[in-house]
């Protein structure tokens, strides 16, 4: 029997972060879609307090502020996908979102879940991270409230493991609105179209003017510890035209610079041919359509 | 009143099974919502290791935990009896576990979340034994035995001496069971050939994936009767084996069906979470309900069986089939189940599906410390298939005939009686290729496939076939195959069916009722089927091989006979009419010629009811017509009737992923006459994707006798978006002995798909995969060892 000590559910963000400070070892809530199998399956442990954070108006909400999109730790799949600034700015976001789970899941589970997760399949991330997204985090150590920023590339440490510190929550993520010629494009590979766990995904990003690439991001996904950059890949297209010979060089980088493991879902092979094959697939695709 | 009434039929309609407003209004009560007033909650200790001496077992703590009712182990049930197909496995574990699903100790406990506490403090020492994971090496001459006589049998074990189990005497070898058959002389049959193929198979552990997982309620009243609420597909075979199992007075045993979640022969056995339900409920003067998590119903049910099969078949220039030669090796897993006889069906393929003169088969089910294997929807049959079906292309291929014409020259026709001695009263099944085909243009586009096959082009297009053949008129597997009814008449006109016959959502209770509306012209609506309790129904052998509504139906149809005779013998003589010019339409007895309506059904039973022959009771019985069984070789007929079917598969292939898609499913089926349209789609839709699942996504993944993914996220069922369209035709071959010519359809659906799938894939890319699932991973390696090949 998991006995909590504690449960407790702040209703500002002020409140969540001074709790967190004073209680030490507590289990974050949100969407809980992760949290609750995870913690049946025996994976995760129950920390002495469960923090409900679902109350808290300040993790809500997509806005733009200036050149940024912010979206709220509290923002579920589902509303981040029929959000009109995601929807104009952003759609790859909403592309990506259709590959998440189901209805059900994304109804429930948070983009700050997902990111906390830190599972290295997790499907929002490599998309966050060829948009360029930065986490925001809030904490108080003593009597201000402090606030930090990374990029998401630097969150992560392992599976299921971050930079967060104890006392510390996510609140949002920030995104850049693209530049004008900007293309985006992520591609989930599991073995079957819906409700599956991807067994490597990809996304490419980068600013395409006169058939040139540059600003080139390219992460991958499930085929290390955390999702990572491919910045082997990245370098095999920065200002490059996006011809047959730069395509074929880039997906043999990406290929290259991939180390995945063979476990239930892939053999580490397959892993790498799948990452030749569907970066191939993504950059032809993009330099037939612009 | 209406004056006349014309003649009316449900048969062939699209009928609403009887249960589903109950279940898509989400009320139906399955055992996960059964509780017994003062029940506790047991809970299974499992082996944490794979093979492994059992040392010690300390429960001492896990009893101290307050709430705690029970602690057992093997030693607390000195009376348990071995159980299952070989008898060879105790509920309980004694000196040793063979595999990790293994039970060595259970609890009782006030909840669910007491007695899976109390399982952590049970302290287990084990020592490791050397584990056998493939067949091949159980075979080995060095190989450790897995079940060696039990040290101190002599003296431990005295009460067993009784039940010959082999838990007691032990194994001198890790064979579990043998299947030896012969027809003609294949070595004749292969000196006629012009072609031979030789391939060995590889078919993988799949599970049933039932939606409502395993689970059962067991209660003793005070007089030492056994009441079980129990999902079982065999209840009246079961209150014998349990009776012989717990050394009781079978008269004492009584077993509710609840709504079942779905059997697909995995409820066929007995597993030893029921009797150790029973033990703790004996232990603890309660009730004890036992609900298996899904995680348990993925480690502790079983499996379909994985077979390795080596087929060397031949045939002549003309398309002439010549022989055949088979030799299986069975994964028995640590004990025998129903998988272990699966052999008994293959055969019926490889010897009779096509005309073979010469035949020879053996088969041998190994010990392993792996799952054991059960009972699966085909019984052996997907597995046979996929082999045989597979050599029929390869060989039409390589004398230059196409896959249609080199089956029709080779199938069965009607009236034949194969050197098995299969006597095929009715067969459509040159009907079912020919319907098959045409429907799905499978000539043409298997011809255009192989034309684009060599083209550049990413995506690869491809179609193939394969045919099945199984028993759809009962099984001889018992000494009798049969089935009782109760058939009762109230004073309005409604009909309770009393039968035999479990309702485990193949939808048997609406098509029985269909079957009694037919005789006694009454409305679907007036009649109520009990059927799952022992106490209360008839005898009958259980649901399996297909044979439900054939047998149980023919028992329907006897009953509601004998009360139509009685009613219309009643009415005859009240209207002064003779009984052969009347007539029984929608609840009224009218005159038969033009349909004038001479009273209603309710009042004639009304008043029935008040004479001195109100006989509004009446019982009747079916058992499977007199023919002769087969012998020990294996030779004499094994059903009243036979299913036949040909499934067109259509594919798509992406080279770069290895990606099979299921495009489309053709499927023409004998199934002697349609009952209830609606139904039998369904049961052919379920099928088909059940079989899709076989072929390209299920698989329980078995390393060193560790299942490695116990849960629907790496166990992949196929989801909606993949389902295939699908294109189903019914053969009508109103089978003499069926119930209004109706054979048995439940298990054929899913028997041709993987073999199906594997002709397509074939015909799609000229790659020929012999080994289960086409995971992408496994078909892209395929194309890329051939890509390599070429270059």
């Amino acid at each position: 029997m998991t006995a909590l000590d504690n449960y407790v559910a702040p209703t500002s963000l002020e409140q969540a972060v001074v709790q967190l400070q004073e209680l030490g070892e507590v289990t974050i809530l949100a969407g809980g879609t992760d949290l609750m199998p995870q913690s049946h399956a025996g994976r995760v442990k129950f920390k002495r307090t469960l923090m409900n954070i679902r109350r808290i108006p300040e993790l809500r909400g997509i806005v733009r502020e200036g050149d940024e999109i912010r979206i709220g730790a509290l923002v579920t799949i589902s509303e981040m996908m029929a959000h009109p600034l995601v929807r104009e700015h952003l759609p790859l976001l909403v592309s990506a979102g259709d590959h998440f789970a189901s209805d059900q899941i994304r109804n429930a589970g948070t983009v700050g879940g997902n990111i906390c997760n830190a599972s290295p399949a997790g499907d929002t991330l490599v998309p966050l991270m060829v948009l360029g997204a930065h986490v925001e985090l809030a904490s108080k150590p003593d009597d201000t409230l402090f606030r930090r920023s990374m990029p998401l590339p630097e969150f992560f440490v392992g599976p299921g493991k971050t930079r967060l510190a104890p006392a510390e929550l996510l609140t949002a993520v920030r995104l850049p609105i693209p530049p004008k010629g900007f293309v985006a494009r992520f591609h989930k590979f599991g073995t079957r179209p819906a409700l599956d766990i991807s067994a490597i995904s990809i996304g490419v990003a980068g600013v395409l003017k006169d058939g040139t690439f540059s600003q080139v991001r390219v992460a991958f996904g499930a085929v290390a510890p955390t999702p990572v950059c491919g910045c082997a890949t990245e370098e095999a297209l920065e200002g490059k035209k996006l011809d047959a010979a730069t395509i074929a060089a880039a997906a043999r980088a990406a290929q290259d610079e991939v180390h995945p493991i063979s476990d239930v879902r892939a053999s580490a092979w397959y892993r790498k041919e799948m990452i030749h094959n569907m970066t191939k697939r993504i950059l032809e695709d993009v330099s037939a359509n612009h | 009143m209406p004056e006349t009434i014309q003649r009316d039929s449900l048969i062939g309609k699209r009928i609403t099974k009887l249960d589903a407003p109950e279940k898509a209004g989400g009320k139906t009560r399955y055992i996960q919502d059964l509780d017994v007033q003062g029940q506790l909650y047991g809970k299974i200790l499992r082996s944490a290791r794979v093979h492994a001496k059992i040392k010690s077992i300390d429960t001492s703590a896990a009893k101290a935990l307050p709430g705690v009712h029970a602690v057992i182990t093997a030693a607390d049930v000195p009376y348990q009896r071995p159980i299952g197909v070989a008898k060879d496995h105790f509920p309980l574990k004694t000196d040793r576990v063979r595999s990790l699903r293994d039970e060595i100790a259970a609890v009782a406990a006030e909840t669910e979340a007491i007695a899976e506490a109390a399982l952590k403090l049970i302290k287990v020492e084990y020592e490791d034994l050397p584990v056998l994971a493939d067949p091949n090496d159980s075979l080995k001459p060095d190989a450790p035995l897995i079940h060696p006589e039990p040290h101190g049998a002599t003296a431990k074990h005295d009460h067993l001496k009784q039940a010959q189990g082999i838990a007691y005497l032990g194994k001198p070898d890790n064979i579990a069971m043998t299947f030896d058959y012969q027809q003609g002389d294949v070595a004749a049959g292969e000196r006629e050939s012009d072609v031979v193929f030789e391939d060995t198979f590889h078919l993988h552990y799949v599970t049933h994936c039932c939606m409502g997982v395993s689970g059962i309620i067991a209660e003793f009243d005070p007089s030492g009767n056994l009441l079980m609420y129990s999902n079982t597909q065999v209840p009246f075979l079961h209150k014998r084996e349990f009776a012989e199992i717990l050394n009781m007075d079978p008269a004492r045993i009584r077993i509710i069906q609840p709504p079942i979640g779905g059997g697909f022969g995995s409820k066929l056995d007995i597993y030893p979470f029921e009797p150790i339900t029973v033990f703790l409920a004996k232990a603890t003067g309660r009730p004890v309900k036992l609900v298996f998590t899904r995680e348990e119903e993925f480690l502790a049910s079983p499996t379909r069986q994985p077979v390795i099969l080596t087929l060397r078949s031949g045939c002549k220039k003309d398309g002439t089939l010549t022989f055949r030669t088979v030799r299986t090796l069975h994964d028995n897993g640590a004990y025998t189940s129903w998988g272990a006889t699966t052999p008994f069906v293959m055969m019926q393929t490889i010897s009779s599906l096509y005309r073979v003169p010469h035949c020879l088969y053996h088969t041998k089910a190994v010990y392993t410390n792996n799952p054991y294997a059960g009972s699966f929807r085909g019984y052996g049959n997907l597995q046979a298939t996929f082999a045989v079906e597979q050599h029929m292309d390869m060989m039409a291929e390589a004398i230059g005939m196409d896959p249609l014409e080199f089956r029709l020259k080779n199938a069965q026709d009607p009236g034949e009686v194969t050197p098995q001695g299969m006597h095929f009263k009715s067969c459509g099944f040159k009907e079912c290729l020919t319907t098959a085909a045409e429907a799905s243009g499978f000539l043409a586009k298997f011809k255009a496939n192989e034309a684009d096959k060599a083209k550049p082009g990413r995506f690869k297009r491809g179609v193939g076939m394969a045919s099945m053949l199984h028993v759809g008129g009962g099984a001889k597997i018992y000494p009798s195959d049969g089935c009782g009814t109760i058939l009762k008449m109230d004073d309005f006109g409604s009909v309770t069916l009393i039968t035999g016959a479990s309702e485990i959502g193949q939808g048997s209770e609406t098509v029985l009722a269909q079957l009694v509306c037919e005789e006694l012209g009454v409305p679907l609506s007036a009649v109520r089927v009990i059927n799952n309790d022992t106490e209360i129904t008839p005898w009958d052998v259980g649901v399996h091989a297909s044979r439900t509504t054939f047998i149980a139906g023919n028992s329907a149809i006897g009953a509601a006979r004998k009360a139509r005779g009685k009613i219309l013998d009643a009415a005859a003589k009240m209207a002064g009419l003779n009984a052969a010019d009347l007539d029984l339409r929608a609840g009224h007895i009218v005159e038969a010629k033009n349909g004038t309506v001479v009273m209603t059904l309710a009042k004639l039973l009304r008043q029935l009811h008040f004479s001195d022959k109100a006989e509004l009771v009446v019982t009747s019985f079916y058992y499977e017509p007199p023919s002769k069984h087969q012998d020990k070789h294996f030779k004499g007929d094994v059903s009243a009737a036979y299913a036949w079917a040909t499934q067109v598969v259509e594919v798509e292939v992406d080279t770069d992923t290895g990606i099979v898609r299921l495009l489309k499913v053709t499927g023409a089926h004998d199934v002697g006459r349609i009952l209830n349209r609606l139904g039998l789609e369904g049961q052919i839709e379920g099928g088909i994707v059940m079989g899709q699942g076989y072929a390209l996504t299920e698989e329980l993944m078995v390393e060193n006798g560790v299942v490695r993914n116990p849960g629907f996220r790496d166990y992949k069922l196929v989801t909606a978006p993949e389902i295939p369209e699908m294109d189903v035709r019914f053969i009508e071959t109103m089978d003499g002995e069926g119930p209004q010519g109706a054979k048995g359809v439940g298990e054929a659906p899913a028997i041709c798909i993987a073999a199906a799938t594997a002709n397509a894939i074939y015909n799609a890319t000229g790659v020929r995969i012999m080994a289960l699932p086409f995971t992408p991973e496994k078909v892209y390696r395929a194309l890329h060892a051939a890509k390599k090949e070429a270059a």
